[in-house]
């Protein structure tokens, strides 16, 4: 029960971080993606079916907060979940290195999704500048802040030590 | 012979089998969606009615510290030179930052007020109380919503000009589509020439003027405003102005950049125009 209301004040924490307090200190692209991170963490430790579900979740919440285009975050964010999962198999997952490897591909990889499916499907001409211009800063931020995340979050700590 | 090996696939791949599903019915639901993209769902507005009224705190409280964090630092130095003279220094300096703040935020509800007395029709005024959660899109969320008579599609200006349009609406908030996002388009004219065009967003905080045709006269420094075509933004509201003008020796249409005259990075008061 703990477990789980420590992860839903997280979540919320997450969300005013990216829409209120970030915006209010931090330039544009140097906004890190906590629900993105937390993603990567459900990758390589939650399971299957409960991972998934979480992923898309705090995809669609992303992407109520985000844009005009609503699956966009959950398909990307469940996409990275899965991948991440098939990959944690054969990773050693306790490494906070990977973690911050993983935050960084992460980013990579929703952009060049969202660039893909954007010019797919939507007439968004000239949204690859928007993205691939602030891809670098968010690749490295992103990283960064997972680094501290994984560092500090005690749910994270405490499952890495079992 | 074929149904068992199928079985042992299925067995052997579920879980893949169950992840691509999974994936297909997410870009299933994504594609569907974009059906939708001018109107909120029910887990948009629900999002929005949860977080808005903890974000206007959360935003006022920051606002506090913020204020409080600057007080400080600009009064280190102070510190270290007299103790005594420190918590005059900080009162008075206090007192400076308020009222300066209350005389800039003055003068902007003064422009607001301005612009709302030079405006048909009613508008409803609204603070900016969040930011978009990615770098990718330009969206800001307002203190107003279907309980202050906001809908999805209406305008909404500052005292500079065009800001954008109501894109998702929930009970005390509303996410607003900002004039610089790559999804939004407005009819547009150049003041001077009344050449015609569609202002589009663009990155970096500028905008451009598609579908502007080569033969149409447009100069760096002119005025580009809306032109009412379309029915969504009034006729004659200022958006930006040109500052790139280029025409290829073919194509029928030239290209212009524009920097929008309201500065989205530092958005605090807007007014929604109720149609």
């Amino acid at each position: 029960m703990f477990r789980y209301l420590n992860i839903l004040v997280l979540v919320i924490a997450a969300v005013f971080l990216q829409t209120i307090i970030f915006p209010a200190y931090l330039a544009e692209p140097f906004r890190p993606g906590i629900l993105l991170i937390f993603t990567v963490y459900l990758g390589f430790r939650a399971g299957i079916r409960a991972g998934a579900c979480s992923s898309f979740l705090l995809g669609l919440l992303q992407d109520a907060l985000s844009g005009i285009y609503f699956g966009l975050n959950g398909f990307s964010f469940l996409l990275v979940f899965l991948l991440y999962h098939e990959a944690s198999e054969r990773l050693y997952t306790g490494s906070r290195t990977l973690m911050v490897l993983g935050a960084l591909l992460a980013t990579v990889l929703t952009a060049f999704v969202h660039l893909l499916l954007l010019l797919i499907f939507s007439a968004s001409e000239g949204v690859y500048a928007s993205i691939l211009g602030a891809l670098l800063p968010q690749c490295m931020v992103n990283a960064l802040v997972s680094g501290l995340i994984f560092r500090l979050i005690p749910l994270a700590a405490a499952e890495e030590g079992t | 012979m074929l149904f068992p090996n199928m079985v042992n696939f299925i067995r052997k791949h579920g879980i893949r089998i169950i992840g691509g599903t999974a994936l297909l019915a997410a870009l299933l639901f994504y594609s569907l969606n974009l059906r939708q993209k001018e109107n909120s769902n029910a887990f948009e507005r629900a999002v929005l009615n949860v977080t808005a009224p903890i974000g206007g705190t959360v935003s006022g409280v920051n606002g506090f510290f913020s204020g409080i964090w600057e007080n400080y630092i600009s009064l280190v130095g102070v510190r270290e030179e007299n103790k005594r003279l420190r918590a005059v220094i900080e009162e008075q300096n206090t007192r400076l930052i308020r009222s300066r703040e209350a005389v800039l935020a003055n003068e902007r509800l003064q422009r607001l007020l301005d612009l709302k007395g030079g405006l048909q029709g009613t508008s409803i005024a609204a603070n900016v109380i969040g930011e978009d959660a990615t770098p990718w899109f330009r969206t800001v969320i307002i203190d107003r919503g279907s309980m202050d008579g906001v809908r999805e599609g209406m305008p909404v200006v500052a005292a500079a000009g065009v800001v954008g349009r109501v894109v998702r609406v929930a009970a005390n908030s509303s996410r607003l589509l900002l004039l610089t996002d790559h999804a939004s388009a407005i009819a547009a004219t150049v003041q001077r020439s009344r050449a015609r065009g569609v202002v589009m967003g663009k990155a970096g905080g500028l905008c451009s003027l598609e579908f502007s045709q080569r033969g149409e006269d447009v100069r760096v420094g002119d005025v580009v405003v809306t032109s009412g075509i379309g029915g969504v933004f009034p006729k004659g509201l200022p958006i930006g102005e040109v500052t790139m003008v280029k025409k290829g020796e073919y194509g029928i249409f030239q290209s212009v950049d524009l920097r929008p005259y309201v500065a989205m990075s530092r958005l605090e008061h807007v007014l929604v125009l109720v149609q």
